[in-house]
């Protein structure tokens, strides 16, 4: 069959630059600071055209002219020498920035050049252009730039020159850090297995991602720069005749503008020197979100509310043999942000899990599976919320819990296992500290040794000897991370057991050895799990029921055996397809072409319809409802209405 | 040997050095990455390179295509010895040897257009004279690598497109020098199970179009059952079991091969079977078990694996594992 | 054992970047011109014998160092001679000795006056240093809990604006405000108070340290604020902090027992990396209120042309930088278990 013409995902602006742009000019906090800059760098160029007085000559000066304060003459009052402080204010920008500028200049270059020479070619060229960065930037700088500037002359090019060689340790280890960062990726070595030589790889693939950060870097150096320059020049260190501002508040400050009050000499030139930093320091935080976003929200922020809504079509599986532990009805949760639709990542789901049973949650990335777990103990992020639906568990609703009530319902009556432990656990303490932090929680007054024998028991129900528990969660491996995180889920005894993929990452043997754990424990300790997975695998030698979903919705749900050999939605059945069986292995694996919907955006009707083969007119503007087919097998799909 | 291979690994060993040895250590230990390797391909054979993480079969890779130096052994790349080829004779291997990554989000610069990402092997060979001509080549790679019409991926950028695309691409750059020899890490293990079949099927597509031999490497047996004409078990930079597909899968000899075969997830809950789980986790390959690298492990080792390093026994033909316990079949 | 190396490779790093600022020093006030002793040579009035004197007394008739008998200019020498007998070892045997040369000025030994200095430094530095770490670490958690509200704006805009500000000028800025409000326009202690009962000593130099140490604060608080709440950020954004809070845990007990000892980690460094800036803000706080600290000697040995306290404040103070990233970096291995791993 001829695949189909997939159109790339979404239009977006052409350009790299314009991308970046976009995001720039909606980060106030650059925008402002760019701004400032360009308003300083034009009073700057301009100084001639603003100055309104000569400041070269003393002609028509008299003492009398002396730290006047400002009026109509002379907007910022006159200094020491009776000049006018604004047109020497001007004047004072331009040589600010120049020798800002131009040091920063020489201190970017040289420690650019040398970040990337040591990033890129290591070795011994590496060792030493480190170690001597590593001493310049022990050795404080401010005092060696007094000692070297006062004993040569004090010109601004030797400034500048001084200012310049010194500055570039940041720069340099930046530099070095991002070239080695950029180099181990996998593009770089992909550009090595074509065939390209170094300076193709560093001109193509180093330098462009290099450039940003050296850019913010760059910002960081200018704002020194002006800095350095400012504090040599009020100490006395500078070009007396050439007035940038620090020179200026070093004749204020040295000939008695405080004992005579004349506050604008000092406050005017200072706000000179705050106004071009603030308007780089802006513009560097600002590039730096917007280069480096960092996640918007944090996992301690404040959730939004639940929204209650009548559960509406629920189908229960309830059984009488064994009781219910945990319901859940028509449970839809969105995620909102301002001035965006929200994204709907789980809509109307429904199942049930009765005590003992290995519930199996499959689906594809995107399919909301992930944000489903979080929701049924309320950890969603900030922007999650439910809007709809319940969490029946031993009878209380969990959406509508207070805040205390879910603390104790949190590990005590339904625990996680996260995928990819390694950040799952706290890398400063001890993984024996964090099993005994969630027994303290739940478990009252259990004297200290007590919790310790619990702990050690804890490690060696998953296999983990017992002196492993006063070990950091980075000297454990793989493996014995995710047994470590199934000895902590279990501390408190829960009745339910959530696996958010906890084999996903792990090697097939070792994933083995956590799925017969799994199994062996949920007899012993009379467990239910919900596991989550991509794997169908897994799936079918685990479980005993099976929820699929879909772009955030319930594709079919059913005992494992009914999804496995009579599966109904269109969904399942591709999937089924799609998966290798190696007990068949000559099976040709079908595909389902194109992606899963984005859930801010999604198609009108069935969210499978887009790529469902046997979809129907009906499909693409009607949503198909839950369709009950056997007491204990539902599908949404039009498709199987009797 | 009178029969040319296409391509005919000897022994081939690449250690790496392990740790930091201060100037006090006297003895530098290694890592034994790839340990005694052999293998034979031949023009237009898929061959699949299976095993766990550690054991070495990525470093094999990166060993055949240069980009790591061998330790010892020997590479005889189309009748030519490229063991200790210098760099122009690696630059010209780069046009007839080329590797597909693992990972699509990370094997794209994400600075570059998806035009420039495919047209640089071009660039770096120097092949094309015209811009025109370059451009020609880049829309037929990527029209073979089922991007249809080439025209709207041209200008974008990697994050504009999905997981698959993004590996029709890597692919695609992959094509553009016409190689004859593909080195497959892992193409699909990062992608949507609903979306591997199809980097899958085009990968066994180009096979029959363009004669292009495989190495495809994976620790997912399941997804080449059905392409691969051979498969090879590896466990600690060794080849434990290499054979035809149908007979490794269905009469593995070697206990590994064995375990793991007996582990891997079957579709199938009516399916009951005997799992042979191993124990503990895979040794690192510094220090390495003497005899069968193998037996701390295996469920049937003997004294007599401790002592010996097994050699290949044949099973049938094309059929070997390295097991004292391997029955030869008559 | 992997932190016994760890220690021995830090300390022995730490001795050879001192051995290198010990010869940077000493080759530094060699080369660059303005040194009167040496200058005044050049003057013609001056009879040979005086020349002559003059530079046995400064030692400058020794050769620098073997193989090289001058710098400005280079000019080569013996190479086989005694180094002992070298300008650089009589240099290096008077440091060990505790002898940082004679002050041009008042003639008093340069290592007096730093021994006095030092402890001023010290203090205001100290005050100013904690207090900044105490305000700057709460603001920034807060800023951080609550981020993206109006209170986290707030906190980063001020901060960015304390960093913004010139240090000395703020200090000029205080101390305009300070003394038209009773406020001491300068030094530790008003003249006379050294007969007084020593608790009006402390209450006089705390009334002179006020602004010195405000000004520090401000300036310091501001960058810690803005480390500390940016590292919280990421920390409360990792996994494992989800896992806590899946664990049934408060919010309290999350930033309590995970976020913060975690969080604190990157300011310990940036507090090393920081010691240089440190010294450069004491540098202008001395100055500008004429606090008798070694950054006030400095700015005084500057203008006056006494160069052999400046070159013994300046190797005091790199010495001192060293040895406190040291003790930093020391401690840092000891918060952080992940850093024995490290080969």
């Amino acid at each position: 069959m001829e695949a189909k013409i997939v159109e790339p995902k979404a239009p977006t602006t052409s350009s790299l630059f314009l991308d970046f742009w976009k995001t720039f000019s909606s980060n106030r906090v650059a925008v402002v600071g760019l701004v400032m800059l360009i308003v300083i760098i034009l009073v700057a160029i301009f100084a001639e055209q603003l100055a309104r007085y000569d400041i070269t000559t003393s002609a028509d000066i008299t003492s009398k002219d002396i730290y006047q304060p400002p009026s109509e003459e002379h907007w910022f009052g006159t200094d020491d020498a009776g000049k006018d402080v604004y047109s020497n204010f001007v004047f004072g920008a331009r040589v600010s920035l120049t020798v800002g500028f131009f040091a920063a200049f020489i201190s970017i270059f040289v420690g650019g050049l040398m970040g990337i020479v040591a990033g890129f070619y290591g070795g011994r060229v590496e060792n030493f252009l480190m170690r001597l960065t590593d001493i310049m930037l022990v050795i404080p700088d401010l005092p060696l730039l007094i000692v070297i500037v006062a004993m040569t002359r004090p010109s601004l090019m030797n400034i500048i020159f001084v200012i310049g060689l010194l500055g570039w340790t940041t720069t340099s280890r930046i530099v070095r850090s991002q070239t080695l960062a950029v180099k181990s990726r996998k593009f770089v070595l992909r550009a090595r297995a074509i065939g390209a030589g170094n300076m193709h790889i560093i001109r193509h693939h180093i330098l462009p991602l290099v450039l940003p950060l050296l850019v913010v870097n760059a910002i960081l150096v200018i704002s020194l720069a002006i800095l350095n320059e400012s504090t040599l020049a009020f100490l006395g260190l500078s070009d007396p005749t050439r007035l940038s501002w620090g020179q200026m508040l070093n004749f204020a400050f040295g000939r008695g503008a405080m004992s005579a009050g004349a506050w604008w000499a000092l406050v005017v030139p200072g706000l000179g020197i705050v106004w071009v930093v603030l308007a780089l320091t802006l513009l560097g935080h600002g590039l730096e979100q917007v280069l480096n976003p960092r996640l918007e929200f944090h996992h301690l922020m404040p959730g939004r509310p639940v929204v209650q809504r009548e559960a509406g079509n629920v189908h229960s599986f309830a059984e009488e043999i064994h009781p219910v532990l945990l319901e859940v009805q028509d449970l839809s949760i969105h995620y909102v942000t301002e001035d965006q639709p929200p994204a709907r990542a789980v809509e109307n789901v429904s199942f049930t899990l009765h005590e003992g049973e290995l519930l199996g949650l499959v689906g594809e990335s995107g399919c909301g599976k992930t944000t489903l777990m979080l929701g049924l103990l309320r950890l969603l992020p900030a922007a999650g919320q439910i809007v709809g639906g319940q969490v029946d568990f031993m009878g209380k609703d969990i959406t509508a819990m207070s805040e205390q009530e879910l603390l104790d319902v949190r590990w005590n009556g339904i625990s996680i296992i996260f995928q990819g432990a390694m950040n799952a656990l706290n890398p400063v303490r001890t993984v024996g500290d964090q099993i005994k932090e969630a027994i303290v929680k739940h478990v009252a007054l259990l004297p200290g040794d007590k919790v310790d024998e619990r702990v050690v028991e804890l490690l060696d129900l998953v296999g983990i000897a017992a002196d492993h528990k006063d070990h950091y969660p980075h000297q454990y491996s793989g493996g014995m991370r995710q047994r470590a995180m199934i000895a902590m889920a279990l501390a408190c005894n829960p009745q339910v057991v959530i696996a958010d993929e906890p084999t996903t990452a792990l090697d097939v043997m070792i994933q083995a050895q956590i799925l017969e754990l799994l199994d062996e424990l949920r007899k012993k300790l009379g467990l239910s799990i919900i596991f989550v997975t991509h794997d169908l695998g897994v799936v079918a030698e685990m479980c005993d029921s099976v929820l699929v979903m879909y772009g955030g919705v319930m594709a079919e749900y059913s005992d494992v055996d009914t999804i496995y050999n009579s599966a109904q939605h269109p969904y399942t059945q591709e999937l089924l397809k799609a998966f290798p069986d190696l007990s068949k292995p000559e099976k040709r694996l079908a595909s389902i072409p194109g992606y899963p919907p984005r859930l801010d955006n999604l198609p009108t009707g069935c969210r499978f319809a887009p790529r469902c083969p046997r979809a129907i007119e009906r499909c693409h503007t009607e949503v198909p409802d839950l369709h009950i087919l056997d007491k204990n097998h539902v599908a949404s799909c039009h498709l199987v209405e009797a | 040997m009178t029969q040319e291979f296409f391509l005919e690994v000897q022994n081939l060993k690449k250690y790496f050095v392990a740790g930091n040895p201060s100037l006090f250590s006297r003895v530098v230990k290694h890592v034994h990455a790839v340990d005694d390797v052999s293998l034979e391909l031949e023009r237009g054979e898929v061959i699949a390179l299976v095993g766990e993480s550690g054991c070495g079969k990525s470093t094999l890779a990166l060993t055949l295509m240069g980009l790591e130096k061998s330790t010892d052994g020997k590479i005889i790349f189309e009748g030519i010895d490229i063991t200790h080829a210098d760099d122009k004779a690696q630059k010209l291997l780069r046009q007839r040897i080329q590797m597909v990554f693992q990972d699509p989000y990370e094997s794209l610069n994400p600075t570059q257009t998806i035009e420039e990402i495919v047209g640089e092997p071009l660039v770096v060979h120097k092949i094309g004279v015209t811009a025109d001509e370059r451009r020609a080549r880049v829309v037929q790679a990527l029209e073979d690598a089922g991007l249809k019409p080439a025209d709207i991926y041209m200008r974008r950028y990697p994050h504009e497109l999905s997981g698959g695309q993004r590996q029709r691409v890597v692919i695609a750059g992959a094509l553009v020098l016409e190689p004859h020899l593909l080195l497959a890490d892992e193409p699909v293990s990062m992608l949507d199970v609903s979306i591997r079949a199809e980097i899958l099927n085009l990968l066994a597509d180009l096979r029959i179009s363009r004669q292009i031999s495989i190495i495809f490497i994976t620790h997912d047996l399941g997804t080449v059952g059905y392409f691969a004409d051979r498969v090879a078990v590896m466990y600690l930079g060794r080849i434990v079991e290499i054979g035809k597909m149908r007979d490794v899968l269905e009469n593995p000899q070697h206990p590994y091969t064995r375990a793991l075969l007996s582990v891997i997830p079957v579709p199938n809950p009516r399916l009951r079977r005997e799992r042979v789980i191993l124990q503990g986790e895979t040794p690192n390959p510094i220090d390495l078990p003497r005899g069968c690298r193998f037996h701390p492990r295996c469920p049937i080792a003997t004294e007599e694996c401790q002592l010996t390093d097994p050699p290949y026994i044949e099973i049938s033909p094309k059929h070997q594992a390295a097991c004292l316990k391997t029955q030869k079949v008559s | 054992m992997k932190r016994q190396q760890y220690l021995i490779r830090k300390i022995s790093w730490a001795f050879f970047t001192i051995i290198f600022v010990l010869i940077l020093n000493f080759f530094l006030f060699r080369i660059l011109p303005g040194d009167p002793a040496r200058s005044g040579i050049h003057d013609p009035r001056l009879k040979k014998e005086a020349v002559e004197a003059i530079r046995v007394r400064y030692g400058l008739d020794k050769p620098v160092i073997n193989c090289i008998a001058k710098i400005n200019p280079v000019e080569f020498g013996g190479c086989l001679i005694n180094p002992m007998d070298t300008q650089f070892f009589i240099y290096v045997g008077n440091l060990l000795k505790g002898e940082m040369g004679i002050s041009y000025h008042t003639n008093r030994p340069v290592s007096e006056i730093l021994v006095e200095r030092i402890w001023n430094t010290i203090l205001l530095i100290g005050a100013g240093q904690i207090l900044a770490i105490i305000f700057g670490v709460i603001f920034g958690i807060f800023a951080a809990w609550k981020a993206r509200t109006t209170i986290d704006y707030v906190a980063l805009l001020s901060s960015l604006l304390a960093w913004s500000l010139p240090t000395f000028w703020l200090g000029i800025i205080l101390l305009f405000w300070g003394s038209n409000h009773g406020l001491p326009i300068g030094g530790k202690a008003t003249p006379g108070m050294s007969s007084m009962p020593w608790e009006d000593q402390w209450i006089d130099i705390f009334r002179h340290m006020l602004l010195p140490t405000l000004t520090y604060t401000i300036v310091f608080m501001g960058e810690y604020m803005l480390i500390m709440r940016s590292s919280l950020l990421d920390v409360l954004s990792e996994d494992y902090i989800l896992t806590a809070k899946a664990k049934g845990l408060s919010t309290f007990q999350i930033l309590k027992d995970h976020a913060l000892k975690n969080a604190m980690l990157p300011l310990v460094t940036i507090i090393a990396i920081n010691l240089g800036f440190t010294v450069a803000g004491a540098l202008q706080i001395e100055t500008v209120f004429s606090w008798p600290g070694l950054g006030y000697t400095i700015f005084e040995s500057v203008n006056r042309r006494d160069f052999p306290v400046l070159q013994g404040t300046f190797l005091l103070i790199a010495v001192s930088v060293i040895l406190a990233n040291l003790i930093v970096d020391l401690t840092y291995s000891y918060l952080d278990p992940r850093v024995q791993a490290e080969s």
